[in-house]
């Protein structure tokens, strides 16, 4: 098993749940911050998450052509 | 703090995630050292993370974060000083033997280059600290989700136990290992952006620095003497105390995380799992202590956010969850508590394997029942995780009667690990040290830790024999119990040496520097360990002058 690949889908999956809070309820906001924190984070979970399952499937293909 | 919905379900999927890891990998496991050991097969990147996460507990976020509230970004010497030179050490100098010996364990290390009364004593001590370690925990997180939540104690220890011990019982340490990468990332992930904001709201690094007094913004410049800065200690108790013999003693003797490193699938991949890790290691601070420094500057700014009280004092190890309840929205904020269970289950599971190891290999096959069919101890290899986990939920409870988890960690590390890396010291580096040197030298070190704590005072703490001397602080008195404890062990197993018969150099090849082939690097260019080190060092000066 490869490690990023679990990884990259758990990432991913967390990512699209907060940066769907931050789309489509923006106005939750934390006490003391007047930023779309989830939105944020979210997206950039998004990208972490998909950077893994890249390289996961990179190695992947690598292999096989090997 | 209340959660919503969405949080549960990121708690959830957390879980799913982590039990299906286990899942998958139980087919991995068919001999008893695919179950303890991983079978020696596990990539460079996951062991180094893995060599980070399972010292990475829950008491570790607490507890830095608490103490940047207490002392300032002088805790990051527990980083900068307390951990990172040792692990260039253990990779550089001390993995060939300990990976080239192939010994299973680091007490079986010490039967081959000792004697099996050393093992014995190192692998009791071992066993018994981690059951402990593991439950000091289980209990910082209990106690912290119950007075934050309002989650019943029992209830959140039990469940958080059934799952370490549910990916633990079927994957084996590959199981716990691939976990502990998975639950660093999510630590990461989950805190970072806590203390971005955090910083930001108080007016970034320059903010803080004006709010806040000069002796918490600096991490050198007040240690000359104790009066000088909170924490209590001088330069040298310092550097020798935490620097040389508790860091040294921890990162390269403990069982707990050498193992990560021996589980990897080279020599070269062995020798780089610390140095590779020291990278993110001397970054953490800016994780888990800065955050902290940012809580007690936004209490001084009035920004709305106050520190937590209790008896009408600071209560320094709720800063970092009134934090998350002030900075995140829900949704954020569940990762952010799915990110401190995941630190709490790595630093379980990371214990609760090695205890494994080294109960079934170092004390069962050992003593109790050698000579058996290898699934015999595969069998007694998956037992004694449930075991381990019972003992720590028990111990869990027990830690309920001390309250300062640092310290308690530090006096039992103080106790056990300070005499023994000189016992490695010498064992490693010079051939002439003996069976019997080592034995005698383990047994004063310890007994100096526990005489210098009955002889000495600190804020009401030791000094049960007589009272012979006041140190500022208790962190104080650890760092100079450290240094008598190491300093006898290493003087009594010099002496005894001399006094006694060496083993021959024939029966040393592979366990002692000058009688072992110094391995050839067959890494890719900037993962040969000696220019790994090299990098991390002038990474860790850097960092040093900066927060000078």
């Amino acid at each position: 098993m490869d490690l990023r690949t679990p990884s990259g889908w758990f990432f991913l999956l967390i990512g699209l749940i907060l940066t769907s809070l931050g789309l489509f309820t923006p106005q939750l906001r934390a006490p003391l911050l007047n930023a779309n924190v989830n939105l944020y984070c979210g997206l950039f979970m998004v990208l972490f998450g998909g950077f893994l399952l890249l390289l996961a499937a990179r190695s992947k293909r690598g292999r096989e052509s090997r | 703090m209340t959660l919503a919905p969405v949080d549960y379900v990121i708690l959830a999927l957390y879980f799913a995630f982590v039990l299906g890891i286990g899942w998958r990998l139980r087919k991995r496991v068919s001999t008893s050292g695919d179950f303890l050991l991983s079978g020696r097969s596990v990539p460079l990147w996951i062991t180094s993370l893995a060599f980070l996460a399972a010292n990475l507990g829950a008491q570790e976020l607490i507890g830095m974060s608490a103490s940047g509230a207490k002392y300032g970004i002088m805790t990051a010497h527990f980083y900068w000083v307390g951990a990172v030179p040792a692990m260039l050490f253990v990779g550089v100098f001390m993995m060939p033997f300990y990976y080239g010996s192939r010994a299973r364990s680091v007490p079986e290390y010490l039967k081959l280059r000792f004697d099996e009364k050393t093992r014995a004593f190192n692998a009791f001590t071992f066993a018994t600290m981690t059951v402990f370690s593991s439950g000091i925990s289980m209990y910082a997180l209990g106690l912290l989700l119950q007075l934050v939540l309002g989650w019943s104690f029992t209830r959140s220890v039990l469940w958080s136990a059934a799952i370490v011990l549910a990916y633990t019982f079927l994957g084996g340490l590959t199981s716990a290992i691939y976990n502990e990468v998975l639950q660093f990332l999510l630590i990461v992930i989950g805190f970072a952006p806590l203390s971005i904001l955090a910083v930001a709201k108080a007016g970034g690094w320059g903010g803080i620095q004006t709010r806040l007094p000069a002796v918490m913004t600096h991490s050198w410049q007040y240690m000359g003497s104790a009066s000088q800065n909170p924490m209590g200690v001088e330069v040298f108790g310092m550097v020798a105390g935490l620097g040389f013999v508790l860091s040294f003693g921890y990162w390269c003797t403990d069982f707990l995380v050498v193992q990560r490193a021996m589980a990897a699938e080279s020599m070269a991949a062995a020798r780089s799992t610390p140095l590779l890790a020291a990278l993110p290691k001397m970054l953490i601070p800016f994780v888990v202590i800065v955050p902290g420094i940012a809580a007690v500057a936004l209490a001084r700014a009035g920004t709305g956010y106050a520190l937590p009280m209790k008896n009408g004092g600071p209560d320094y190890d709720q800063v970092l969850t009134t934090l998350m309840a002030q900075f995140y929205p829900a949704g954020m904020l569940g990762v952010g508590l799915t990110g401190l269970m995941a630190s709490f289950m790595s630093g379980m599971a990371g214990n609760v394997t090695a205890f494994n190891t080294v109960w079934t290999y170092d004390i069962y096959q050992s003593y109790i029942h050698p000579g058996a069919p290898d699934q015999h101890y595969l069998h007694v290899g998956r037992i004694t995780t449930i075991a381990g986990v019972t003992l720590s939920v028990a111990t869990a409870y027990l830690a309920q009667h001390y309250n300062n988890i640092m310290d308690l960690l530090q006096l039992v590390f103080g106790f056990v690990n300070a005499p023994l890396f000189a016992t490695f010291l010498l064992g490693m580096f010079w051939k002439r040290a003996t069976g019997h040197g080592a034995f005698t030298g383990l047994l004063s070190g310890t007994l100096a830790a526990a005489l210098t704590h009955g002889l000495t005072v600190a804020e009401q703490k030791g000094g049960w024999l007589a009272d012979l001397h006041h140190f500022p602080s208790t962190m104080a008195q650890n760092f100079w119990i450290a240094i008598f404890a190491w300093s006898a062990c290493f003087l009594i197993t010099v002496l005894v040496s001399l006094a006694t018969q060496p083993r021959p150099a024939g029966a040393l090849a592979g366990l002692v520097y000058g009688l072992t082939e110094v391995p050839k690097d067959h890494g890719t260019r900037w993962l040969q360990p000696g220019r790994l080190a090299v990098i991390v060092g002038v990474v860790l000066i850097l960092l040093n002058a900066w927060f000078w």
